[in-house]
């Protein structure tokens, strides 16, 4: 019996690509991942929770007569990997056959990326775990009304993914991310608040652990004796946490899998203003910072930059094999794996509204009254094909250019489309939340519904 | 394979770390199916297994997991987790199995059921979806999966269980426009069963009803915005009692002062006529449990009874916290997650009224048919969710449905304001997402009526806010 750990990675997802072709496979390809993960939650200055996690599998595709049939295993013998690839070619029995079904040739290159920081291994435990104290420390520090933690963490994650398939791609990387969370609550009068904040970067030697713990705080006390408002129609300030969320719903509608199945407001409109002039949103696996970056997508195609909405006109969709084959057009390098759990969907990787040239401050000073919308509940319930959402929504009341009052318990209702349409401010403050960026907006008029 | 023996010995490598120690072994076999645009494209079957294995110290956890399933492997692992405090001479601890009295008998078990069988459920579903109007409905989505679930549980405690979860389940999200309108419907149904759930959950039926409620949704008026009474009808589902109070009632969050239930118990924090309760054991439901993930028999807990807080909901560390009974709430997703305090089957239980007459005593306001996602803030109690399918009230009648609505509350404060309770009861099932980990659950309720709640629609410019 030969033993698992004596293949490496890329002979495992050779194997695997040859045992397919074997077995009848017309196309195979081979996606192996794994992680070593790390997550510290330190509450009262004491560790509550500490996890270390090793996790590692692989994903076999396989096209047969057009049809596509995937399967998984975490167990990485080279029994297990047969019964996989038998199981997959069961699945491609059912599949519907489909022309478009295709995988990439090898490209020329990738492009050369960074994304490891080898510090990550050196560092001890003990410094990671001061690091999370020192977050909820900071926090707690900053304002005395600050009573409850509800998670300080550090967290971290080493990953490698390789990948092949039977036209001849085989290619790995290796990435690591690293970063800080805070969760506090503040109280104040039997009211109670909450506030977070969150950094992660690739180098561990970028974290600060005080902005962290102090953004939290500064989060959770500025809505302490939150009331809420009589319904209206007003301008509202996203914050550009808010504007990520929203950006969560358009990137779902940019996806060319949503168009071809009809099921995305954007269907059509190539070429069309879909947006306000200064709107630009761009997909870029390429940024060298970037959390979402690697030198090629979920199928071994390289990773790109990708302009969708330009100056208000919309400019294409995001594409993997399959959704490029149907529209005849190259892919985008977004196939997306979250795992080797997950056969490559269309997904964003660095995807992010592009800055303005306001000054945030100055959004604020200028809007005469409105809501400075800090907080959205239920984004998960917008409707992506119509646009229509109806949100929950928390923030500061801004009157006469100033924050004056937090307020909470409100609903926010509209329409992806007319709110793109009524951007009038973009800021310069591009604030990237792990995969997703966005600056502070102001949106002209949006009803908010209180009392 | 990893016998009794070898646990009792990883079992005792870990507990030198800490006060207790578990591993949690898992082997899991699953099948996805997924159908769009008329063609069978997701086709997944997967097979993932792992070990957690946990020390408890005091008020410290430290979790691990891997999936190479040797003993070496977890031994190491087992030094690693418990490394984190000083030497604990322990003896070995002697397992003792514990049994179940829930029986969940499986007729068709999914692993032994061909691919074809499944895929011809998606498809009667997808047909049926279509064909309730060619024309109108554009789109059709099914989702079928089904979960074997293995799991070996044992800890110091001398607690080993040896459980399997069959779960299955389908979803049909249909599409319907005319015009510039384009409106969703979605069903889902799912159990503690195999193949042999859909005998019952046919899926043409819920098919039909997906591509229903889209087409209903089509001729809908936009959903007023403002204060109102609302009637939610049972065939609503649990969600609203899952978010505004099931979350508060879980352990963990009340402990750290994070729900509005915190040290409330014996207290008045709901209207009289409400009992709300979590019940693991319920036949076949989508949150049902022989066991929960720490070994604990899954059980019956009275939350809320009669408006008065009885208890909450515990896993292993929030009970032995307070001296409390353990509840078979500590659930995680995966090996890969320690577990936490979660709900199972929740409801708020039947009251006498009818429903009919629930909608003919309120004059005006809005009915609540089906309700779709939600989200909770339990620190201060604020919940939303979406309205999937929602009628006018006008003279206590149901008219003309309407769109694009939200409802937006208090917790606490619309437990409180209840007023009338209706004797149906219907279920609603789902993955419900905390701390990063979803678990399968349900929650059920009868028609209710809430005085007032906050409906979030949209302001027409120009429209007048007659209630500001």
């Amino acid at each position: 019996m030969i033993e698992v750990e004596k293949l490496n990675e890329r002979d495992l997802v050779a194997a695997a690509v040859e045992d397919a072709k074997r077995y009848g496979a017309d196309l195979a390809d081979a996606f192996f991942s794994q992680n070593h993960e790390l997550v510290i939650e330190v509450r009262n200055g004491e560790v509550e929770n500490l996890k270390v996690a090793r996790e590692s599998g692989i994903g076999i595709r396989l096209i047969k007569e057009g049809r596509l049939g995937f399967a998984y295993t975490s167990d990485l013998g080279l029994d297990s990997i047969r019964e996989t690839v038998r199981a997959a070619l069961a699945n491609a029995r059912i599949g519907s056959p489909d022309l478009n079904n295709v995988f990439p040739a090898p490209p020329e290159a990738y492009p050369e990326m960074e994304l490891e920081d080898r510090r990550l291994q050196e560092v001890p435990l003990e410094e990671k775990i001061r690091l999370a104290q020192e977050i909820e420390k900071s926090g707690r520090g900053y304002d005395s009304r600050v009573r409850i933690t509800e998670q300080a963490s550090y967290q971290e994650s080493q990953y490698h993914v390789t990948i092949a398939n039977s036209l001849g791609i085989l290619a790995s990387y290796r990435g690591s991310l690293c970063g800080g969370y805070a969760s506090l609550v503040a109280g104040d009068d039997g009211d109670q608040q909450t506030g977070f904040g969150l950094y992660f970067t690739r180098k561990f030697d970028e974290l600060d652990p005080e902005a962290i713990g102090r953004e939290a705080t500064f989060k959770a006390v500025r809505m302490l004796g939150a009331r809420r408002l009589e319904t209206r129609r007003t301008a509202v300030v996203f914050d550009p946490y808010v504007v990520t969320n929203f950006l969560g719903l358009i990137a779902s509608a940019l996806s060319a899998d949503a168009v071809q199945k009809g099921r995305s407001l954007f269907a059509g409109k190539v070429g069309q203003k879909v947006a306000a002039e200064g709107v630009t949103v761009i997909d870029d696996g390429t940024i060298p910072k970037g959390l979402m970056s690697s030198p090629f997508d979920g199928e071994g195609v390289p990773s790109q930059r990708t302009f969708l909405i330009k100056k208000g006109t919309l400019r294409g969709f995001l594409h993997n094999s399959y959704t490029a084959a149907r529209d005849g057009v190259p892919s985008t390098g977004n196939a997306a794996r979250s795992s080797y759990k997950s056969p490559p969907e269309v997904g964003t990787t660095n995807f992010y509204l592009a800055p303005g040239e306001k000054d945030p401050q100055d959004i604020i000073k200028n809007t005469e009254s409105g809501l400075y919308l800090t907080e959205v509940m239920g984004m998960h319930t917008a409707n992506p094909v119509s646009g229509d959402f109806s949100v929950g929504a928390a923030g500061i009341w801004i009157e006469r250019g100033e924050l004056t009052t937090p307020v909470r318990g409100m609903v926010i209702a509209g329409n992806i489309l007319e709110l793109l349409e009524n951007i009038d401010l973009i800021g310069k403050d591009l604030r990237f939340f792990i995969g997703t960026g966005a600056p502070t907006i102001r949106v002209a008029g949006l009803t908010v519904s209180g009392q | 394979m990893l016998s009794k023996a070898d646990l009792e010995e990883i079992l005792q490598v870990a507990r030198r770390g800490g006060d207790f120690a578990e591993i949690f072994i898992e082997d899991k076999r699953s099948t996805k199916i997924g159908c769009e645009d008329r063609k069978i494209e997701r086709v997944i079957t997967g097979h993932e297994q792992g070990a957690g294995i946990r020390v408890i110290r005091g008020e410290n956890t430290a979790y691990g997991y891997t999936n190479v399933l040797k003993k070496e492997e977890l031994l190491k692992l087992a030094e690693r987790v418990g490394k984190a405090a000083r030497e604990n001479p322990v003896e070995t601890i002697p397992l003792v199995r514990r049994e179940s009295p829930v029986k969940l008998p499986v007729k068709r078990r999914p692993e032994e059921e061909g691919i074809e069988e499944k895929a011809e459920l998606v498809k009667a579903a997808e047909e049926a979806a279509r064909s309730v109007d060619d024309k109108l409905v554009r789109q059709v989505t099914v989702g079928y999966g089904d979960v074997t679930q293995r799991v070996t549980i044992a800890n110091t405690d001398g607690v080993y269980v040896e459980d399997e979860r069959i779960r299955s389940r389908l979803s049909v999200n249909a599409v319907a426009a005319e015009g510039q309108v384009i409106q969703t419907g979605y069903e889902s149904a799912g159990g503690t069963q195999g193949l042999e759930f859909f005998d019952e959950e046919k899926p043409v039926d819920l098919g039909r009803r997906a591509a229903r409620r889209a087409l209903l949704m089509l001729n809908a008026r936009r959903a007023p915005a403002g204060r109102m009474p609302v009637v939610l009808a049972g065939e609503a589902g649990g969600t609203m009692i899952h978010e505004a109070c099931g979350h508060g009632l879980e352990a963990d969050l009340a402990q750290k002062g994070l729900s509005v239930y915190a040290n409330r118990q014996g207290e008045q924090v709901a209207s009289e006529l409400v009992t709300v309760v979590d019940d693991g054991t319920l036949q076949g439901k989508f949150g049902t449990l022989r066991f929960d993930d720490e070994g604990n028999p899954a059980q019956r807990t009275v939350l809320i009874e009669g408006g008065i807080l009885r208890g909450y909901m515990y896993d292993r560390i929030t009970a032995s916290r307070e001296g409390a009974g353990l509840t078979g709430n500590g659930r995680r997703e995966s090996f890969q997650h320690r577990p936490i305090p979660r709900m199972t089957n929740t409801y708020l239980a039947p009251g006498d009224a009818s429903p009919d007459e629930i909608i003919r005593e309120t004059r005006a306001g809005l009915l609540v048919r089906r309700m779709g996602g939600g989200q909770v803030n339990t620190t201060n109690g604020d919940f939303v969710f979406e309205v999937t399918e929602g009628y006018l009230i006008q003279d206590g009648e149901a008219t003309v449905p309407v769109r694009g609505a939200t409802l937006t509350g208090n917790g606490p404060e619309v437990l409180k304001q209840i007023d009338m309770i209706g004797r149906d009861f219907g279920f609603s099932i789902g993955i419900c997402g905390k701390d990063g980990q979803g678990v399968p659950v349900s929650d059920a309720q009868p028609t209710i009526r809430i005085p007032e709640l906050i409906v979030g629609g949209i302001l027409e410019e120009g429209d007048c806010d007659d209630r500001g």
